[in-house]
């Protein structure tokens, strides 16, 4: 059926646009967290090459104890906006700033460095990063000039807290939302392939649902129903133009014969012309019998027909019907045998199964030679009844199976045959109705005529 | 197919239909079939009545007095299945019989539920609806009384032993073969089809493309009369077979 694939492919396509939705607002989250950061490490850089700079004229212009004066000033600055001064000899001690001495691992070489510094914070020791630049003044000195960077770096975290938060909603939602509309697609292309089985099945009334949405599908729908309209337009000018021809043909048909057989009731006939007439009234009753089967097979084929269904038991039907033909294969010397559970209930009707049955019976009978054996079988399976006639005949080559089933078709073997080459087609038009598979099978030698029809839905 | 003869042969028949002849009422639009099948009834000692549409139809038909009416499926008006349900309907049992064009399963179902007793497909053997006819208005004579034995001259069928005594002699019969005796000597003296056969032995409505009723027949027929001087079961020509009585022979 094609129902796994359609399931998968909306499936697939649901996970793969989750993935690229993904894989975008990740991207996108990722780019503005990068530049976020940039931007915040350009503006602290630029504060403190600023500071570097001011201090670096100060300490040129008024020497070591203005810009020690300076310093002391701004020292006071870090408990509110986090500035880091340090001005020390070159062993390291501490000749003005706010952090105690030289931190070990900074060499003053006019680098961007970071490292952290031990500060206390309502009675507990916190680290803090820092970044700061250090150089080397002229006379001996050295400066570094810095900021407290834990805000910012806080501030970095939470942003990608935030991001990673927001990219798994993002993800969460583009899942659950295209599951939900996938199930939806699924959903509609479901009842519309259900339809479609319906229509295929007969009801050719039968009309895909339009839900208003406007979309795709209604549109689809839409056409799909004009050319349904159209197919069943044609179809019922067919089947009008065939029941009414049929209906014109049989009724001069009726006339013809009536007049032969009034005709033949007067004594006064020569022998060779009642015979002409009896053998006109056998090819009349011929051509009806043709046109019998054909107006069976069109009202078989259903065009949306319901036919009056009644639970039958198919195992008493065969054995009517093996019954029926037994002293005829017995005269041909042919073994008929009948294998049946004890019952096999399903919903159909008796009479176009009857006649299904007989004509698979009468073909094996035709074709079987003597001593041969045709044996009819039902199983019951699952949710069917599995029909076989089997025979040990000539069988019937695998390239012309499936054009045996259609009507007026006979193989070169039957051209001596006064068959009307719709027997199997009968049979075919029957299973069709009753939503039945048919296949034809090597039975090596011989044919298998195997049927499996759902069995009774109704207890 | 010398049709309708068998009847001069049957003195039977004519028997019946003398004491008071069987009236008919044929309701069909097609007059040229019509007027054949009123020549051809009439001519097998019915007295017939034609209606060509269906509303004069059921005013003919309920004014009474028919033994067996004939109605085609499809006529201007008023279509048969509606002739038979009116009918019905004010408790007018007489059996009818439907000629239908459509020849289709369905319609077949759908006459015997309206009502109708028996159904017959356009174009059939004139033979055929003799048959049938006849049949229909022996039903409508003879009250259908329960018995467990049947005796058609020295042959004797007792329907709950399930056996079966001619001539004080024991027959041995197979299931079918006892079921189609017992169709035989329900319907003595009466024209018996193949397809009357089919539908009341194995109840099946089928055209057979082959003799199998024959073949049945001819081994009912050995056993019954092969050892016999007086032969019961007779094949009337282009039509069927019938269970003679020898004295009606």
């Amino acid at each position: 059926m094609a129902q796994p694939t359609f399931r998968l492919s909306s499936a697939r396509l649901a996970a793969l646009y989750v993935i690229i939705f993904a894989v975008g607002v990740v991207s996108l989250l990722t780019a503005v967290y990068f530049l976020t950061a940039r931007v915040l490490d350009r503006e602290v850089d630029a504060v403190i090459q600023a500071e570097v700079n001011g201090l670096v004229d100060v300490y040129r212009q008024g020497g070591l104890l203005q810009l020690i004066g300076t310093l002391h000033r701004r020292a006071d600055s870090w408990g509110r906006t986090g500035a880091v001064y340090l001005l020390a000899n070159p062993d390291g001690s501490r000749i003005a700033g706010n952090i105690a001495r030289w931190p070990s691992q900074v060499v003053a070489n006019n680098q961007w460095l970071e490292f952290d510094i031990d500060a206390t914070e309502r009675g507990q020791v916190v680290s803090h990063p820092v970044r700061a630049r250090a150089l080397a003044l002229a006379g001996g000195p050295t400066l570094l000039v810095g900021t407290d960077i834990l805000e910012r770096k806080r501030l970095a975290s939470r942003l990608r807290n935030a991001m990673f938060w927001c990219a798994s909603l993002c993800v969460l939602l583009g899942t659950t939302v295209t599951s939900i509309y996938s199930r939806g697609v699924r959903r509609r292309i479901s009842s519309i392939a259900l339809t479609c089985e319906t229509i295929i099945s007969g009801k050719l009334s039968q009309r895909l649902a339009i839900e208003n949405t406007k979309d795709e599908f209604d549109e689809l729908s839409r056409t799909v129903n004009h050319m349904l309209d159209r197919i069943q337009q044609q179809t019922e000018i067919l089947r009008t133009t065939f029941d009414s021809a049929a209906h014109d043909l049989r009724a001069p048909l009726y006339r013809a014969r009536v007049r032969i057989e009034e005709t033949l009731q007067h004594a006064n006939i020569p022998g060779n012309a009642r015979d002409t007439m009896e053998a006109t009234l056998l090819e009349l009753e011929r051509v009806q019998r043709t046109l019998g089967t054909l107006l069976q097979i069109a009202q078989a084929e259903g065009h949306g027909r319901e036919l009056s269904a009644e639970v039958l038991d198919l195992a008493a039907l065969t054995h009517e019907i093996v019954d029926l033909y037994q002293p005829e294969a017995t005269q041909r010397g042919i073994t008929l045998t009948a294998r049946t559970p004890d019952t096999a209930a399903l919903r159909g009707s008796r009479q176009l199964l009857a006649q299904a049955l007989v004509n698979l019976v009468e073909n094996a009978l035709k074709y079987v030679p003597q001593n041969g054996h045709v044996i009819i079988e039902l199983n019951s399976e699952p949710g069917e009844i599995v029909l076989s006639v089997a025979d040990d005949g000539p069988g019937i080559p695998e390239e012309d199976r499936e054009r045996v089933l259609q009507p007026f078709i006979r193989l070169e073997r039957d051209r001596a045959n006064t068959g009307s080459g719709l027997g199997l087609s009968l049979v075919a038009a029957v299973m069709r109705l009753h939503r039945a598979t048919m296949e034809l099978l090597d039975n090596h030698p011989g044919l298998i005529v195997r049927c499996r029809i759902p069995a009774s839905r109704a207890a | 197919m010398n049709v309708a003869t068998h009847r001069s042969d049957t003195n039977f028949a004519t028997q019946a239909q003398a004491q008071t002849a069987m009236r008919l009422l044929l309701i069909e639009d097609d007059l040229e079939a019509a007027s054949y099948l009123v020549k051809g009834l009439r001519e097998n000692g019915y007295t017939i009545d034609h209606s060509a549409d269906g509303r004069d139809g059921l005013e003919r038909a309920t004014s009474g007095g028919y033994d067996v009416i004939i109605a085609d499926r499809q006529l201007p008006e008023l279509d048969g299945l509606s002739i038979i349900i009116e009918l019905r309907k004010n408790a007018d049992r007489t059996p009818v019989l439907i000629l239908s064009a459509l020849g289709t399963v369905d319609d077949r179902v759908h006459g015997l539920k309206a009502g109708g007793d028996d159904y017959l497909t356009k174009p059939f053997a004139f033979a055929e609806l003799l048959a049938r006819v006849e049949a229909l208005s022996r039903r409508a004579s003879t009250h259908a009384t329960e018995t467990t034995r049947l005796k058609v001259a020295d042959l004797e069928l007792d329907l709950l032993a399930r056996r079966v005594i001619r001539a004080g002699r024991n027959i041995d019969l197979t299931a079918k073969e006892f079921q189609l005796l017992e169709y035989l000597m329900r319907r003595p003296d009466q024209v018996v089809t193949r397809t009357m056969l089919l539908e009341g032995v194995w109840n099946l409505q089928f055209d057979p493309q082959t003799n199998i009723i024959d073949v049945h027949m001819s081994r009912l027929r050995t056993a019954i009369d092969k050892n016999f001087a007086k032969p019961l079961i007779h094949t009337v020509r282009g039509a069927g077979y019938m269970l003679k009585t020898p004295e009606a022979a």
